[in-house]
């Protein structure tokens, strides 16, 4: 009866089910599951060192994962059908290329022009055609308005721009789901404003985000649901309203408290 | 010194030259591959690789090129003295390249790389897109180190009778009983030669050293 409930919804764009992950003898996942839904933007939040990262590593298989599952759009990441045979590299970049990272450091390519950061993986990895790539990517330059940076290098821009740069170079696969890892952290706190209003556009004009984050106003704001992370497990997970407002947990009032009020 | 021994320490020149630029032709990429196989840990072929560097690291270039030219034959390759000559600084400078390549692998961002794998990149894609555009470039100056290096220990193939400089300038001095006007141009030379190697780095530098003109 559930199988068929399952069969006819639209399975969710990640789902993440008992996921545990061990460096060395530290356990850094402690069967975490989440899932997001089409359209939705989840938020992790969470001390340093409570896994939140290590999660994001494990979606895109920069770290296998002990146990458990991750399925994109129903397809599992990294294992082949069957489930015990793990994916080749080809396999692998074939999911890979659904998702779009952003990164905490921006990690662009810095000898690469801002225009040529953008369409590499379009062009090189997805083969598509160059000039429908290149007008594709000037209008994702204009919707972070950078337009004006398309030919400069990455080390002419500040932070906040080299952001937005990551942030359109994520897009310009057309990703089912965009990961951001911490994408304001590495930033001065006068330019995180910036790449938050491109993430708030980005999350009402309907994309599906998983957001590691510490910016609790951006998870209160746009959030469809929040997830509190420590020591590797999800502690507690909810709509914004509540998780900030009445949360259920004492751990979770301890967290706000440090972070809210700081 | 006359017009002709100046002709012979100009051929000797042209030799030098030849050969040097045939070893580091063959020797830059072929020390990339070692480094490649290194770095990437290829299963037994990075310990023979290790071992290769150390071995030819610790051969004077003169042993190698006496070992390749008289020892080879005797396991039936016959080889004739241009070839053992060049392949005598392929080999030597490539371990020493090898070095070079490698150092700046392991010094390579790795966020660069996860970034272009999680965008779907394969590992060939990534080495020729991301890493080898940026990596010839910090590796250059080594590189070229290395290749004046090459150049001045050339003079080690004289050994089993190419006429590059140093043996056409010897000739000339042992001939006329005066070694010091061939030995000046001999000097000379290649003290050009290696200006003009140093002078090609720099304006590569000027030209490539900014982050633009990647293509």
């Amino acid at each position: 009866m559930t199988e068929a409930a399952t069969e006819t919804r639209d399975p969710p764009v990640l789902e993440i089910s008992g996921l545990t992950k061990t460096f060395g003898d530290r356990i850094v996942l402690d069967g975490v599951s989440l899932s997001v839904a089409r359209g939705q933007t989840v938020c992790l939040l969470g001390p340093s060192g409570s896994g939140k990262s290590t999660l994001l590593r494990c979606v895109n298989w920069l770290e296998t994962p002990d146990q458990g599952a991750i399925y994109l759009s129903g397809e599992r990441m990294g294992i082949r059908k069957g489930g015990v045979v793990p994916m080749g590299n080809g396999e692998l970049a074939r999911l890979r290329m659904r998702m779009g990272t952003v990164f905490q450091h921006f990690n662009l390519w810095p000898h690469m022009s801002v225009l040529q950061n953008i369409i590499e993986a379009p062009i090189h990895v997805q083969k598509r055609r160059r000039d429908e790539v290149i007008a594709e990517a000037e209008a994702l330059l204009e919707n972070v308005g950078l337009s004006d940076k398309r030919d400069a290098f990455p080390s002419r821009l500040s932070g906040g721009q080299k952001q937005r740069v990551g942030i359109a170079r994520a897009l310009a696969m057309k990703p089912e789901l965009l990961l951001f890892d911490e994408p304001t952290s590495a930033l001065d706190p006068e330019l995180v404003g910036e790449v938050i209003a491109v993430m708030k556009t980005l999350s009402q004009g309907g994309s599906t985000m998983l957001v590691v984050t510490h910016e609790m106003g951006f998870a209160r704001e746009t959030a469809d649901k929040v997830v509190l992370m420590d020591a590797g497990r999800i502690v507690e997970e909810g709509e914004p309203e509540v998780f900030f407002g009445r949360p259920k947990t004492e751990r979770a009032r301890q967290f706000l408290q440090r972070y809210v009020s700081a | 010194m006359t017009f002709n021994a100046f002709l012979s320490l100009l051929h000797g020149a042209g030799v030098t030259v030849s050969v040097s630029m045939a070893g580091i032709a063959l020797g830059v990429p072929f020390g990339l591959v070692l480094a490649l196989l290194r770095w990437r840990r290829v299963p037994l072929l990075a310990p023979l690789t290790t071992v290769y560097v150390s071995l030819l690291r610790s051969t004077p270039a003169v042993t190698l090129c006496l070992l390749i030219f008289f020892a080879l034959p005797v396991i039936g390759i016959e080889i004739d003295a241009l070839s053992a000559a060049i392949a005598t600084l392929a080999l030597n400078t490539a371990a020493f390249n090898c070095e070079i390549w490698r150092s700046g692998l392991t010094s390579f961002p790795r966020e660069q790389v996860e970034a272009a794998r999680t965008f779907g990149m394969s590992g060939t894609l990534i080495f020729r897109r991301i890493i080898f555009p940026q990596l010839w470039r910090t590796c250059l100056p080594a590189l070229v180190n290395e290749m004046t290096l090459l150049i001045k220990s050339s003079t080690a193939i004289a050994v089993i009778g190419v006429a590059e400089i140093t043996r056409a300038a010897i000739r000339i001095g042992a001939q006329t009983y005066d070694p010091l006007p061939p030995m000046l141009v001999a000097t000379g030379i290649y003290v050009v030669l290696v200006l003009v190697f140093v002078g090609i780095q720099r304006l590569t530098e000027r030209l490539y050293g900014q982050a633009g003109g990647a293509r």
